[in-house]
């Protein structure tokens, strides 16, 4: 006599992957919250500021304010920094 | 002799393997959403209580206020149901199963295996189980075997030999022919109420005033066809599940996913080259319930851009949101060779090299390190609710 599901050719369900995770950044700020540094090379332009505010209604709310710069080496690079968590974090957008 | 398994209210008894409890306490199926309200089958406090299966749910509920309503659980009664059916071919039996819960099977090949109709049905009996409550039924009709199984107590067996079965079908009641509500209180209130009521009448005169249905229903009362139930091929079941994030609901990002599984399934060894001829769409939903749809194809494919034309509209109807998505490969034909092309189609040879490539990768690093990028909410405004990475390894 066979088990339950010995004999099924089941797979488990397999978690599916994020893309895009956000990751720890380190950045300086001044007191307004704006950044001056990211991972210790200063900012020579923040070319765009914008807010996400979303998922208010879940366990999970998402309130970030993200920043599109320009580094002194020439670098581009996207930050935000989480409300939720007060964290900073590095994502493209 | 043809034998019938019965087993009342499966997809009840199913939903509540989890909470036992329930069970003696007065307890109905929920009604499906989007239907009619009417309550599924019923344990057996709710019909002391004057609760009957297909009562309007305001109309239960105002006869039991304490009734519980279970939700539907049909992923769980349909894997519950393929152990019983296992476990019976396991034991020897070729079974033909009817609706969740009742299932043929014909005894003459194994009355000699276990020494007799008795000793096989009770064997049969045990390989199901004394918690279903089954009960076993033979004649040597279809229906004469189904009307025994109905009226047996759990445990019970009741055998009825051919030349007994017109006078062991007529004092039961109308209800057990498959024969609409309407229909059935149109009998009734012409004086109709037993099944010899029913037999005793011109065959003509009943399908002349009830139908084609009436006609079988009329058929069935006298004892009805000796169609020798046949032995089910036992599902391929080559399954694959995919688990979210979080909870997802809009259709896109459903069929997404969906595409998703079709290649993975496709691809799984197991296959070996056969066609699918029926596949099944499951979902764990929000909340605990689950829910499944099963399409069988006209023709045998393995065209991912038909087997998505086939399943994608059953995404139309899931009634939550889905935490698991999972489709199943029910029943594959048989094993065929493969036409080769003259002529290879511009591009096969690229691809070819690229899933070689693909397969090296993967033995390097092992399985779970060859991923697609499935594209879910490309509207969101969270960069990493975009996109999912979904493992393939094949």
């Amino acid at each position: 006599m066979t088990s339950e599901t010995t004999n099924r050719s089941t797979r488990a369900a397999r978690p599916a992957g994020r893309v895009n995770e956000p990751r720890p950044a380190l950045v300086e700020s001044r007191f307004s919250g704006d950044p001056t540094h990211v991972n210790r090379q200063a900012i020579a332009l923040v070319r765009e500021e914008w807010r996400v505010v979303d998922r208010w209604w879940t366990e999970e709310p998402v309130s970030r304010r993200y920043f599109d710069v320009v580094l002194e080496s020439g670098e581009n690079a996207v930050v935000f920094h989480d409300d939720e968590h007060g964290r900073w974090f590095t994502q493209k957008a | 002799m043809i034998a019938c398994l019965l087993i009342p209210g499966f997809p009840l008894r199913a939903a509540l393997a989890a909470r036992p409890r329930l069970a003696l306490r007065p307890a109905a199926l929920a009604p499906i959403e989007g239907e009619e309200p009417l309550i599924g089958a019923v344990t057996a406090a709710a019909e002391a209580a004057g609760v009957k299966p297909g009562m309007r749910l305001g109309e239960a509920l105002a006869t039991c206020p304490s009734l519980v309503l279970v939700e539907q659980d049909p992923a769980r009664a349909e894997q519950a149901w393929e152990d019983v059916l296992r476990r019976l071919e396991d034991a020897g039996f070729a079974v033909e199963p009817g609706e969740p819960g009742c299932v043929y099977f014909e005894t003459s090949g194994i009355e000699r295996l276990y020494g007799g109709l008795e000793r096989a049905l009770q064997r049969a009996l045990a390989a199901v189980g004394s918690a279903w409550d089954v009960r076993a039924g033979a004649a040597a009709r279809r229906f004469a075997a189904l009307a025994a199984a109905s009226v047996a107590r759990p445990g019970q067996i009741l055998v009825v030999s051919d030349e007994r079965a017109n006078e062991f079908l007529a004092p039961l009641p109308l209800g057990l022919v498959p024969l609409e509500p309407s229909r059935q209180q149109e009998l009734r209130e012409l004086g109709v109420r037993k099944l010899g009521e029913l037999a005793g009448l011109p065959g003509a005169a009943v399908a002349e005033r009830l139908g084609p249905d009436g006609r079988r229903a009329w058929s069935l009362a006298r004892g009805g066809g000796k169609r020798k139930p046949r032995g089910r091929r036992p599902p391929a079941e080559i399954v694959e599940a995919l688990e979210f994030p979080e909870a997802i609901d809009n259709e896109l990002t459903l069929r997404r996913a969906l595409g998703a599984l079709v290649d993975t399934l496709l691809g799984r060894p197991e296959r070996a080259g056969r066609f699918a001829r029926k596949l099944a769409l499951t979902a764990r939903l929000v909340g605990g319930g689950s829910w499944r749809r099963t399409v069988t194809l006209r023709d045998p494919t393995v065209e991912v851009r038909r087997l998505r034309a086939a399943l994608g509209p059953k995404l139309a109807e899931l009634p939550a949101p889905v935490v698991e998505l999972g489709l199943e490969l029910v029943e594959l034909t048989e094993s065929t060779g493969r036409q080769l092309e003259l002529v290879p189609p511009e591009g096969a040879d690229l691809v070819d090299r690229l899933q070689d490539g693909l397969r090296q990768v993967r033995a390097a690093t092992g399985t779970g390190s060859v991923c697609t990028v499935v594209e879910v909410a490309p509207w969101s405004r969270i960069p990493e609710a975009r996109a999912l990475l979904v493992p393939r390894d094949e």
